[in-house]
């Protein structure tokens, strides 16, 4: 039991550390490829070389600052929402399987828990802009609510596809499958390839809405919305949502690297002996930096394109995303049914 | 790439499938372009580090020639926003300066006060960071560089030495052309600038 | 995606709805501090959730007496003056004024000064609409035209403070000319920046009007017919993009404008309805490129000669009388009455700005938009608040 205990407690210590500090790295290089894609150099002061210490000094000084709270605002709610907001975010690296054994908890419905846990992130939302008082805070949140809540369907129907392929809810297990072909047996490379792709784009896109990113980030769209739903947050309260943001867009970058892109597993895996020290190094690095390209195209994306309105984003999500995952979905169905037949035939 | 000319017709509307692949394309090509920009060179100047280059017609901080100016008002009566004063005794050829101050709170380098001035002894020169934590700073006076840091008065006097060798070898250049000149016909020497 | 809220609304007029519950407009300040204002301007919208039922300008916010300031101080001390009500486009306003005291004192010109002031205007006009454009692409939430946006506008700033030595409030065009005649190897960078030009361009229309989400996101939206842009006085861009075709350069030609080669952009609806804030983009894009046009051809044609005409001194005493002088700035009709009584301080300068008339029918586009739309329109009319409260 108190064995249990510890093991658990180093887990979400690591997993927090892990957290903060890609969140922390996440930041500056949004801040780089926003500078370089813009002409700019990006920060460059900060700690001296290339100015990799400025996340550090925004995270002090968004320490340091006041807490401010309203009069008007509804104090309970203002507190606990980023509470909600972030412990959802660290919630979802549990299932995520960073390497061979490198996992939390290797949960047999893993991708249904990481779609379960993020929808809890929108209820934080809802808290922040309603406890706000502030108009452009509760039109955040509403806006918060009404995408995500149709963004849900896509996102879980585009999910379909590798999960019927793998046969699997596991990532563990779906990144297990994907180690075939000297380490290239990556979903998207597979004879279901024609549907891989077009199902990855949908998820991407359905990732981008869920984690109100750009062209998506209608609650907090600064614009029209000024910061929308944590416009009246201030210091540690607002470096939350700023965190929950960079968590949670890797961890659905990581959903679709252990999905699609093989999870772990990279060209020659095969080679190296089961359980070594190496491996592991080898395999972590590779998930990692493959959902960081994911994150980068995320980046990318943000600082390429501008902002949908909120009815087009509803249009998108109903009228295009849901039919179109969903005969994905169809079509992935049927044609792992085609191949058991022939398997039988 | 030419420009194109503009367009006088409509585009039609789009279908369902047509939507999807506009989308798809348009957003494609954006960020080919930004991917491009990624690795294009940076425009933006690392400003303490590298200064700018500025033109010598540069509105900066003015100086003055203060040996040639004759105390005339003539500038402080073109300012716009009266942020020129002087005064100064004459003593029979002599002039004994008081003060010629600049209030730059004032200021906005509209650079008439430079026009109207009889002897050219009043000038905008390319000195234009003024930082200071005390208002009183800010005004300013142009006798002997008293306004000026001495930082400041060296990197003018250095702009004014590279500006008159620059000058110099202009001018020498300009000799030996003329020098050559002659030799080949008239032309040269009727022009009083070559 | 194509259909706009505002189409549905005109269907179902009143959109009174039963309901259960009590339900009431939302009053919101969008300003005086607000990201998508362009300076300090409040706008009061009413709104019905993400709907728009009406929405109030409060202008004044920047108010700086600058037409008092024209009755106490001399002509041409004036001049700076008139940089700082449209500050995007200062080259224009120093012409326009010094047109309009030209006309009092009934002088002509240097030939030279014409083209120059000619350049610098176009090559301003150029700067103020990639700012114009690239802002509203940071309106819609795209961060990245604004920047390359930035990058070719410093270039033609650079030129100017070649030029002039000031990159914003230029005081370059005076009464009687000039300030400077253009430096060595001045005319040669115009035409290097216009060749660089010619190429950033394409990346402007990829970044942004061929976007589909900037399609999607402007065309159809805030429609100014034709009739209620004349009725309420608009000028420059969002008169034409209603497809009305009026430019002063060519209807009222001044300095050498009738002798250059140019057309005037209107407005066809090119992605939706004519006159939605697709097409006072599309005609600023294009507006671009005729001054690239009018430019070159200016570089071919611009004589030697004197660059200020000798008898406009630093103190100007036109004969007692009035002027008024319209010239097309990149927002439109700028027009300075100037009243003189012969002494040498104006005794009326009155600014007939472009952006005040043109926000004053913003607010009337807006009901059955949605509230993102609030600031793709004010966004589309390009205001400079500078100008608007003078």
């Amino acid at each position: 039991m108190y064995e249990l205990l510890l093991s658990t407690a180093i887990a979400l210590a690591v997993v927090l550390a892990f957290i903060t500090v890609a969140a922390m790295f996440f930041v500056y290089a949004e801040r780089k490829v926003a500078g370089w894609i813009q002409h700019r150099v990006g920060p460059n002061r900060t700690g001296g070389f290339a100015g990799w210490a400025q996340s550090i000094a925004d995270s002090i000084k968004l320490l340091l600052k006041e807490d401010l709270i309203l009069r008007g605002a509804d104090r309970r709610l203002f507190q606990l929402a980023p509470a909600v907001v972030m412990a959802s975010a660290f919630a979802l690296f549990v299932v995520l399987p960073f390497g061979p054994g490198l996992i939390v908890a290797d949960v047999d419905l893993g991708v249904f828990l990481i779609l379960a846990i993020a929808s809890v992130t929108t209820i934080g939302v809802i808290m922040a802009g309603w406890g706000s008082y502030n108009k452009w805070s509760v039109y955040g949140a509403m806006r918060e609510a009404a995408q995500v809540a149709s963004y849900e369907i896509p996102l879980g129907l585009s999910l379909m596809p590798p999960i019927l392929y793998f046969g699997t809810f596991s990532l563990k297990a779906a990144t297990e499958a994907q180690t075939g072909s000297f380490g290239m047996g990556w979903y998207l490379f597979s004879d279901a390839f024609w549907i891989a792709i077009p199902s990855f784009l949908l998820f991407f896109v359905a990732a981008l809405a869920e984690n109100k990113r750009a062209p998506f980030d209608l609650p907090e769209a600064e614009s029209e919305l000024v910061a929308g739903f944590h416009t009246e947050y201030s210091g540690i309260r607002f470096s939350f949502f700023f965190l929950e943001e960079y968590a949670a867009m890797f961890v659905f970058s990581a959903v679709g690297a252990a999905l699609w892109l093989g999870g772990w597993n990279f060209p020659g895996i095969h080679l190296l002996e089961p359980g070594s020290t190496l491996l592991l190094v080898l395999a972590t690095a590779s998930f990692v930096l493959k959902a960081f390209f994911l994150v980068f195209i995320m980046m990318w994306v943000r600082w390429t394109v501008p902002r949908l309105r909120i009815d087009q984003v509803m249009t998108l999500g109903y009228k295009y995303l849901t039919p179109l995952s969903m005969a994905m979905a169809l079509i992935a169905a049927g044609w792992e049914y085609v191949k058991h037949l022939g398997a039988q035939a | 790439m030419t420009l194109p000319k503009a367009p006088t017709e409509p585009k039609p509307p789009r279908g369902y499938f047509g939507n999807i692949t506009d989308t798809v394309v348009s957003t494609a090509k954006g960020m080919a372009l930004t991917f491009r920009y990624l690795f294009r060179k940076k425009v933006t100047v690392q400003y303490p580090e590298v200064r700018p280059q500025l033109d010598e017609r540069y509105r900066g901080i003015h100086y003055l020639e203060q040996e040639l100016c004759i105390n005339c008002d003539k500038c402080a009566k073109a300012c716009p926003v009266d942020c020129i004063e002087m005064d100064a005794t004459r003593h029979g050829k002599e002039l004994e300066w008081h003060k010629f101050q600049l209030d730059y709170q004032k200021c906005m380098f509209c650079e008439l006060c430079v026009y109207p001035c009889p002897k050219d002894c009043i000038h905008m020169g390319t000195e234009y960071s003024m930082v200071s934590e005390d208002r009183s700073d800010f005004v300013k006076d142009l006798l002997s560089w008293t306004g000026l840091t001495e930082e400041q008065q060296e990197r003018i006097e250095a702009a004014e030495a590279a500006k008159a060798a620059k000058l110099a070898a202009k001018k020498k250049a300009a000799e030996e052309a003329a020098k050559k000149e002659p030799a080949e016909g008239e032309a040269g020497a009727e022009d009083p600038q070559a | 995606m194509n259909s706009h809220p505002a189409a549905r609304f005109d269907d179902k007029p009143g959109r009174e709805v039963e309901l259960d519950v009590a339900t009431q407009d939302c009053m919101i300040h969008m300003g005086p501090q607000h990201p998508a204002t362009h300076g300090v301007m409040r706008v009061l919208l009413k709104a019905d959730g993400e709907i728009l039922a009406g929405a109030q300008t409060h202008l004044g916010y920047l108010h700086r007496c600058a037409e008092k300031i024209g009755e106490s101080v001399d002509w041409l001390q004036y001049l700076p003056y008139t940089d700082r009500y449209d500050y995007l486009a200062a080259m224009n306003n120093n012409l326009g004024y010094s047109l309009a005291v030209e006309s009092l004192l009934g002088v002509e010109v240097p030939e030279r000064a014409q083209y120059l002031r000619v350049i610098v205007a176009e090559l301003n006009r150029i700067a103020s609409h990639l700012f114009a454009v690239g802002t509203y692409g940071l309106d819609l939430g795209a961060f990245t035209p604004l920047f390359t946006a930035l990058r070719d506008r410093e270039e033609v700033l650079e030129l100017f403070e070649k030029i002039c030595g000031a990159r914003l409030t230029y005081s370059y065009v005076r009464p009687g000319g000039v300030m400077n005649d253009a430096p060595e190897g001045w005319l040669a960078s115009v035409a290097a920046f216009l060749d660089g030009f010619e190429k950033t361009w394409h990346e402007y229309w990829t970044l942004i009007a061929e976007n589909k989400i900037f399609i999607e996101r402007t065309a159809n939206i805030g429609v100014l017919s034709a009739e209620q842009a004349l009725a309420w006085g608009c000028s420059g861009p969002m008169l034409r993009g209603s497809g009305i075709d009026w430019d002063l350069r060519r209807d009222q030609p001044y300095l050498i404008y009738d002798r250059l080669e140019f057309d005037v952009i209107q407005g066809v609806g090119y992605r939706g309805q004519v006159g939605d804030c697709f097409d006072r983009t599309f005609v600023r894009m294009f507006e671009m490129v005729e001054s690239v046009r009018i430019l070159r051809q200016c570089l071919e044609q611009i004589p030697d000669g004197e660059v200020l005409h000798e008898e406009v001194g630093a103190v100007i005493r036109p004969a007692p009388g009035e002027s008024y002088v319209a010239i097309e700035n990149p927002r439109g009709e700028l027009g300075h009455y100037c009243v003189s009584d012969g002494t040498k301080i104006a005794v009326r300068v009155r600014v007939r700005s472009p952006s005040f008339c043109n926000m004053s029918v913003a607010e009337h586009l807006m009901p059955g938009a949605m509230l993102g739309d609030a600031a793709a329109i004010i966004g589309s009319v390009d205001i400079v608040v500078g100008e608007t409260d003078r």
